[in-house]
């Protein structure tokens, strides 16, 4: 170990940075911490280390082609958020020639992808199993109350389980409140939920109009709507929106 | 650990979690590869211990990675990565698991591959009991079991600090006291086996 120990509230610092459980102003000291003291960086190792050793599963080697799919599938998918989002800043920021390898990176990778989705077609044709529609599953929301002319939507795709929440025409929120987005599970769903049956799906703002438009990342529940009984929202305590104690005001019921 | 301003390929090998995480989110795409050498053997080690089927191991391990580069609520401020990573890893892990059609069978199969001694409560504790060796077992046992709880919560079961001082009845502040003290003097008696 190298350097002094550190001082006790430095030490529970650590801690809470390792637990990940630092609040605004621990979170500013931390850092301050950081950037000025060279034995922090270990301290944090050491106390990573003591956690996983006392609670974590060993280490296992994944197989070596994983690597490359992720690192392939985020490529593309990079490719196509910025195909889809040209901007002039993002086509100076690299000389024409690069440029042109990406782009023909990008067109590989396509292409790559089209063959592998048609032999995967192909294989499930063989199979005689009915083709998956690659149907997002959406969730129109409708206001609670007449006078709040409020609405949202969720769009989830089913088997990446990422989607898009956009609402319009809710009121901004005072300080320290934040949009809670649930989703209410039927009784004996299997899985973990609140007392309210329902999990904490993501939080949101909206704008100065109203709006917002923002990308989910939903848990397993939404692979269907098997056990999906209703999709919410409600106005929560930004410091702890899983409490869950309002009513909602907007409601997707199934 | 340095906090550079550069973000050349060459230096990132040398650069902090939070600052790699920052430049991913960014748009530096290259950067997912040294995250992914850093975390994988945690990701994906946790992710087979749990669900047991290596395809699936790596359908999840590839999901966490991805949701990493794309959208996720990780704030690097406030923690380190790797926590985060095991707990989400460990949260999307059991979720896949009640989730399989034959969620029974396999939750059963998974219970009998991990032998347990008895006196567990939740499926997650299986893991960690058999992993555990000796002299973490007995760092383990200088703990109170109130923050041997609480850490578990907040490990295992991904709770944050208000759940869980709203489950053990306990005010917020004892809460986050305890799990730190805790992981300190974890850290202290199992000194000669971290770095």
């Amino acid at each position: 170990m190298a350097g002094p120990l550190p001082s006790e509230q430095i030490e529970l610092l650590v801690a809470g940075y390792v637990l990940g459980d630092l609040d605004a102003e621990e979170a500013e000291e931390f850092q301050r911490l950081l950037a000025t003291d060279p034995t922090i960086a270990q301290a944090v190792a050491q106390m990573q280390d003591a956690l996983e050793l006392s609670f974590a599963p060993s280490e296992a080697a994944p197989p070596a082609h994983l690597r490359d799919a992720i690192l392939n599938a985020n490529r593309a998918s990079h490719a196509n958020r910025a195909s889809a989002d040209p901007s002039p800043s993002s086509g100076r920021k690299f000389p024409i020639r690069l440029r042109q390898i990406l782009e023909l990176l990008a067109a590989g990778l396509i292409i790559a992808l089209a063959i592998n989705n048609y032999q995967l077609r192909q294989s499930q044709q063989a199979s005689q199993s009915p083709v998956q529609p690659q149907n997002r599953l959406t969730y129109a929301l409708r206001s609670t109350t007449p006078d709040l002319p409020a609405a949202a939507t969720v769009a989830v795709d089913p088997k990446s389980l990422e989607g898009t929440l956009t609402a319009k025409n809710l009121p901004p929120l005072p300080p320290g409140k934040v949009y809670a987005l649930w989703t209410v599970l039927k009784p004996g769903a299997p899985f973990t939920t609140d007392s309210q049956n329902a999990i904490l799906t993501d939080v949101f703002q909206v704008d100065a109009q109203g709006n917002a438009a923002q990308a989910l990342a939903v848990c397993d529940v939404h692979r269907s709507r098997e056990w999906v009984a209703a999709v919410a929202v409600t106005v929560e305590d930004a410091a702890a929106p899983q409490k869950h104690q309002s009513k909602p005001i907007l409601v997707a019921a199934l | 650990m340095q906090f550079e301003s550069s973000s050349s390929p060459d230096s990132s090998s040398q650069q902090t979690d939070t600052e790699l995480y920052r430049l991913l989110r960014a748009g530096r795409a290259d950067v997912l590869g040294i995250l992914y050498d850093r975390h994988v053997g945690l990701v994906y080690g946790t992710a087979l211990k749990i669900l047991t089927d290596p395809q699936e191991a790596e359908d999840l391990t590839q999901d966490i990675f991805l949701m990493l580069a794309k959208k996720c609520s990780y704030d690097p401020a406030r923690g380190s990565l790797r926590t985060f990573l095991a707990i989400l890893t460990r949260s999307r892990s059991i979720d896949r698991l009640r989730s399989r059609t034959s969620s029974r069978e396999s939750l059963r199969r998974w219970q009998t591959n991990q032998s347990p001694e008895g006196g567990v409560d939740s499926p997650s504790e299986y893991a960690s009991q058999l992993e555990q060796s000796q002299e973490v077992q007995a760092a383990l046992t200088q703990l109170s079991s109130d923050q041997q709880q609480i850490l578990r919560l907040a490990y295992y079961e991904g709770l944050s600090q208000s759940q869980i001082a709203e489950q053990l009845n306990l005010p917020l502040g004892t809460v986050k006291t305890r799990a730190r003290r805790g992981l300190i003097k974890l850290r202290q008696t199992l000194t000669d086996y971290t770095r």
